[in-house]
């Protein structure tokens, strides 16, 4: 459900790899950015999206995910 | 190659630096104990409780009156309370707003709502209500620093392999450091051993995303880890053959189904329960609570599915219920619902049960929270005699810690990491990843979660037998001895990995024993060859564990109050 981080925003600090639950980034060496290795193990805990100090990671839900809902108006008929 | 780079010396480890672990952490340490904590990922956002939660289930004697009996009855009939030995309920009950008071100090808002706690959500129209409401979004921060403000070194990503003992009980841990760019072993010597590594996810297909591995409910990095490594040096495992399920939205799994703020209904508008018409925040609809199988039941009779409606809801319990989202860690939910414009003022969602996992499933606890291996306690989801989800997390991980630090004089340190036990495993560990080519974990993992679903499936509407358990005991046995001769790390990453599947089959091993053994049908434990229930195993437990390789299954009393 990968993780995507926006490479120009981003500043290498290496939070979203430290923090991350499920060790999805690797960070090759201080300062670069973190490569989503392992995108598939992703939980969509948000921890990422909520520390990354300068707002660079979003999360791509993948589309089998999709949350399946109805308009509510059905209910009254 | 992996080698022992460290050997560690510490009067209490905690194993987990969850909910329960960092609490442990924090009253051991204060207790005057050296503490060292030992964490899979990162303790400031790791486990169920990474991002937040929102309920917290406790006695106020201030809000609830003097008597505990009516909250103690109310905790038993909750969605909580199937496997307690009730006379636990009462210590945690006893100890329980002490705990909460603390967090509060500390930083973690307990009262969002004004000078005093609230109590919200989870409960039965005209009965008392348990579930104190807070704000958790920043719990593991908090108590992260709290525990090493009291003196506690945690070691992040530093999983925990085995647990070490000799004949007089636990004597440390075999971990794996991947903190740096090469792995290597760190054995932490210890007199006193908690153990906190959450739930037991990832052991059956996902119900919703078959082959979405970690689209689960409950942290996918929690799997069974105490369970497994207890159960392989002989402790004892209780009530493990109860399936637990849990529900919410479809196919997004995330657990925190009770902060939404709406009640039930068939596609026709028809509500599925008799609770409520209408759901507050004050009290929701428990019907699902009650009525664990609902969501299923509705789509194998071809009525469902089954919708939450919070159209009904009034604007204030809408922004409400949007806070308490936030609180619970459902953020990405919530980004994604308007990303997608669904907006639950207007839209019905689908909910679902999710795949068997563990909680309040696994390692008996004495008392002082000890297990039946002296020195090593448990505390949080992976305790099998008690259950309180955060709040037993917290309240078990600070007495345990309290006993632990009192009692250093029962434990010693030994040369664990040189006992027979510890340098089998490491060599065991590093053929994984030393073997040149081989299998993916993935095989390992996929190959356990459909044995659990074939062999050992959970209610409603799939049944477990004699022959279909004993079936399952040997296809398991054949997948464990094919992927212990062929699994092939690349790297400490995949070698995790690969550790996760093992102790899960482990998990399921000792589920399939249990279930074997409990000839009756009980919740969601349907035998098609014992259809009843039995009423003299009501107020029993059962439980197993190993000796010198033989499987034990025990009955034993419930531990009254
Ligand atoms: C979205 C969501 C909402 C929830 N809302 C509520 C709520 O409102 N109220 C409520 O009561 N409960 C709630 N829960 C459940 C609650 O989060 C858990 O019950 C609680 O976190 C349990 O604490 P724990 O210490 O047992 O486990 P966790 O907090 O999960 O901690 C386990 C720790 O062990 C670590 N670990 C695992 N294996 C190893 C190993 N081998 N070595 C070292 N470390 C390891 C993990 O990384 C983790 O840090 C919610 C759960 C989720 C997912
Ligand atoms: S959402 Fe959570 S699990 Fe996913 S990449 Fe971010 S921190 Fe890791
Ligand atoms: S936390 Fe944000 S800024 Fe830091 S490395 Fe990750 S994406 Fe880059």
């Amino acid at each position: 459900m990968p993780p995507v981080i926006n490479q120009d925003l981003c500043i290498g600090c290496g939070t979203c790899a430290d923090i991350c639950p499920m060790n999805v980034f690797e960070q090759e060496a201080p300062k670069m950015v973190p490569t989503v290795a392992y995108g598939e193990e992703c939980w969509h805990c948000n921890a990422c999206v909520l520390d990354c100090p300068k707002k660079a990671v979003s999360l791509r839900i993948p589309l089998n995910y999709m949350l399946l809902h109805v308009d509510a108006a059905q209910f009254k008929e | 190659m992996l080698t022992l780079k460290n050997t560690l010396e510490t009067d209490v480890l905690v194993i987990g630096g969850g909910i329960g672990g960092l609490c442990a952490a924090i009253s051991a340490a204060q207790g005057g104990a050296k503490v060292i904590v030992l964490e899979k990922a990162n303790s400031r956002r790791s486990g169920s409780g990474a991002t937040g939660n929102d309920h917290f289930t406790c006695y106020y004697p201030k809000a609830h009156g003097n008597d505990m009996a009516p909250i103690l009855k109310e905790l038993l009939d909750s969605m909580l309370g199937l496997c307690h030995d009730t006379r636990l309920s009462v210590r945690f009950l006893e100890r329980s707003i002490s705990i909460a008071d603390k967090w509060h100090e500390w930083g973690i808002n307990m009262k969002p709502f004004g000078d005093d706690y609230v109590f919200m959500g989870h409960a039965f129209p005209n009965r008392p209500r348990i579930f104190l409401k807070y704000d958790g979004h920043n719990q593991k921060q908090v108590l992260t620093a709290q525990a090493k403000k009291a003196g506690a070194v945690i070691l992040n990503h530093h999983p925990v392999l085995d647990l070490l003992r000799n004949d007089e009980g636990i004597t440390g841990a075999l971990a794996l450091d991947m903190s740096g760019k090469e792995p290597s072993y760190t054995v932490v010597r210890a007199k006193k051993v908690i153990i906190a590594t959450g739930a037991a996810s990832r052991l059956y297909p996902p119900a919703g995303t078959p082959g979405w591995l970690f689209n689960t409910a409950f942290c996918p990095s929690c799997t069974g880890a105490a369970q497994a490594q207890s159960w392989r040096i002989g402790a004892k495992l209780v009530n493990m053959e109860l399936p637990n399920r849990h529900a919410g939205p479809k196919y997004f799994s995330r657990a925190g189904k009770s902060t939404w703020i709406g009640v039930y209904r068939y596609p026709d508008g028809k509500l599925l329960g008799p609770f409520v018409t209408k759901a507050t925040r004050e009290v929701g609809d428990i019907t699902c609570d009650v009525w664990n199988s609902a969501y299923s039941d509705v789509l194998m009779n071809g009525r469902g599915p089954a919708y939450i409606d919070c159209t009904g809801t009034g604007p204030e319990d809408m922004k409400f219920m949007r806070a308490g989202m936030i609180s619970e860690g459902l953020g990405a939910l919530l980004d994604y619902m308007d990303d997608k414009g669904i907006d639950p003022s207007k839209h019905g969602v689908e909910f679902m049960q999710y795949e068997p996992h563990l909680i309040g499933r696994g390692l008996e606890i004495d008392i002082n929270g000890e297990t039946s291996v002296h020195g090593l306690y448990a505390a949080g989801d992976m305790v099998g005699n008690f259950r309180s989800d955060i709040s037993g997390a917290a309240v078990w991980g600070w007495m345990e810690g309290e006993h632990a630090a009192a009692n250093l004089e029962s434990g010693s340190l030994v040369e664990a990491e040189k006992s027979e036990w510890a340098q089998e495993r490491m060599a065991y560990y590093d053929s994984f990843l030393t073997r040149p080519s081989g299998a993916h974990w993935k095989e390992a993992a996929l190959g356990l979660q459909q044995i659990m679903g074939d062999y050992a499936a959970a209610g409603p509407h799939r049944v477990r037998s004699e022959t279909l358990l004993c079936a399952g005991l040997k296809y398991l046995a054949d997948l464990r001895r094919n992927a212990e001769a062929n699994v092939k790390a690349a790297n400490a990453h995949e070698l995790l990995r690969a550790v996760e599947a093992f102790e899960l089959m482990d998990n399921g091993e000792v589920i399939m024993h249990a279930a074997r053994e409990r000839k009756e049908s009980r919740g969601m434990h349907q035998r098609s060859d014992y259809t009843f229930t039995n009423p003299l195993l009501s107020d029993k437990f059962l439980t197993v564990r190993k000796e010198n390789g033989n499987v034990i299954t025990e009955w034993r009393q419930r531990w009254s109050a």
